[in-house]
């Protein structure tokens, strides 16, 4: 048995810029953290079943992974050519579709797993190209990369995507002063709509040279933004998060909603300084950034203001930032 | 007498200032992960390299915590690597010197752990073994070494390297044991702060 899990994230800015239709032109730059949100996953040798078995959801049975319609399961494990029986258990801390990257994290933990699982254990890098390659190329999800290397490593970053493809990783050392001055800065719901990325990312994706200049302009507020997150600057931060936003809200009318910009506004007039929306399409988490005195009003009214707009499933998720990525928790076979 | 002293001080204080910040933050980072991992920390060394290994766990398992004792359910666990002299003994008179430390090493390692080796040469075969089976196994390895780093500092993840004259072992052994203590001093003021701040009301 072998247990691994992969940590969520949340982005701050520089989201999109991890596109290959941009960073093949102009370098792609993220920041972002993970966070105590995790996607697990057991793998079990069955070798005497004779069987492939996923659990997820759903149960699936199959001779063969190739008859998988799980996509994730069925490509990675053919793609490292398992052919003996197997089990493997996914389980996960949210649902799927928040704009925590979630699909990433699953499959970079189910990466770290299969790679161990066969005996060749894989580090940062390796394991987060494998589920980029796995999900940008093989299944030609519209995603970039930023998710995949956030999964794989773990805590502040910025990641800079060049234009060879290949990905520089700066880890951005916060003082736990400030990390934890930031925690009590952040209010983070899940809206309860959940949609998937697809859409929006093709939408945005094929409209990139149309808005080269803007997303020229967010990859170039990263190291900005690193230089306020250090100083403790979140009056700062909440603004650039604002103004990434808005302009994030310019590259594709699908990216927000009524609902979404209701909230939104509803949170800001309460005495937010600034946050964004996590997830491509109308839907995921919202992130505020509220000086802890105005923190209940702020809860009151967004709280009230989900209500009215019938979101039964809205709610605030305590986070905390973590600083492990990717990792096996337990390996029986070695 | 005092022309010695003073370049003594002086030498110190120069690799003192000579670390590298970064991979200092880096080694805090590592550390960090492992305990959210609830990994295992092995440390290891030669001579003066072993009494900077024992006194570093000594201090590390308890002083971090030594303000809150009670308050935390999770603790770190670091290990030195031989935990008795026996072992020490019986892996140099039965098998080899340089498996002192791999061979014991390989009876403890999850995937979950972290490696902390020290050698001034960076080439002591002994740790050399034991650092290549933490890497074959994608165990994540902080190297500190002194002189030009040797082999240790290429092959670590995380390396701090006490740059001096070969053989300079006085002062590499002095800025590791600092390099340690900060460690220690860090993790304690992390935790010190994070049960003051679960304690805020927000």
């Amino acid at each position: 048995m072998i247990i691994t899990r992969a940590p969520l994230r949340i982005s701050f800015v520089g989201g999109g810029t991890d596109l290959k239709e941009f960073y093949s032109r102009y370098p792609g730059r993220v920041i972002s953290t993970t966070v105590d949100k995790f996607v697990y996953i057991a793998v079990n040798q069955a070798h005497l079943l004779n069987r492939f078995i996923i659990k997820y959801t759903e149960t699936e049975i199959a001779k063969h992974p190739s008859e998988f319609k799980h996509p994730l399961f069925r490509e990675a494990l053919t793609k490292m050519g398992i052919n003996k029986g197997l089990e493997i258990a996914s389980f996960a801390d949210l649902p799927a579709k928040t704009g925590l990257g979630s699909s990433s994290s699953f499959s970079v933990a189910l990466f770290k797993a299969l790679f161990a699982y066969v005996g060749k254990p894989v580090g940062k890098h390796e394991a987060a190209e494998a589920a980029s390659e796995l999900e940008i190329n093989i299944l030609k999800e519209p995603i970039g990369k930023q998710d995949q290397y956030a999964a794989a490593f773990g805590g502040f970053n910025i990641f800079q995507f060049n234009g060879d493809g290949t990905v520089t990783v700066e880890p951005i050392f916060l003082d736990f002063r400030v990390r934890s001055a930031l925690e009590n800065h952040l209010l983070f719901y899940f809206t309860g709509i959940t949609r998937s990325a697809e859409s929006v990312l093709s939408d945005q994706r094929s409209k990139i040279e149309d808005h080269f200049e803007t997303y020229k302009k967010m990859s170039d507020s990263v190291p900005v933004f690193k230089t306020k997150i250090m100083s403790g600057d979140f009056k700062g931060m909440a603004e650039m998060l604002h103004e990434g936003w808005l302009r994030k809200k310019t590259l594709s009318d699908k990216i927000s909603s009524p609902v979404i910009d209701t909230l939104y506004e509803a949170g800001i007039k309460a005495g937010a300084w600034g946050g964004k929306i996590l997830g491509a399409g109308g839907g995921g988490c919202l992130m505020f950034l509220v000086d802890p005195k105005h923190r209940q009003e702020v809860m009151a009214v967004l709280e009230n203001e989900a209500m009215r707009a019938g979101l039964d499933e809205f709610r605030r998720i305590p986070l905390k930032f973590t600083q492990s990525g990717a990792d096996i928790l337990f390996n029986s076979s070695v | 007498m005092y022309s010695h002293i003073e370049k003594s001080i002086d030498k110190v204080a120069a690799s003192l200032k000579n670390l590298s910040g970064e991979e200092i933050g880096k080694a805090i980072n590592l550390i960090h992960s492992v305990y959210e991992r609830d990994g295992r920390i092995y440390i290891f060394g030669n001579g003066g390299s072993l009494a900077i290994a024992t006194h570093w766990v000594s201090d590390f398992n308890k002083t971090v915590f030594s303000h809150n004792l009670t308050k935390h359910s999770k603790r770190f666990q670091a290990i030195r690597l031989p935990t008795t002299e026996e072992e020490l003994s019986a892996w140099a008179n039965d098998v080899g010197f340089d498996m002192v430390f791999a061979g014991p090493l390989q009876n403890y390692l999850h995937d979950s752990d972290c490696v902390i080796a020290i050698s001034s040469s960076g080439n002591s075969p002994n740790i050399i073994k034991a650092v290549e089976l933490a890497k074959s196994r994608c165990v994540p390895v902080l190297g500190l070494s002194g002189f030009d780093g040797g082999k240790l500092h290429e092959l670590a993840d995380v390396s701090i390297l006490v740059k001096t004259e070969p053989g300079d072992y006085p002062v590499v052994e002095s800025v590791h044991n600092t390099v340690l203590h900060l460690l220690t001093d860090y993790f304690q003021h992390y935790f010190d702060h994070a049960i003051e701040n679960d304690q805020k009301d927000i």
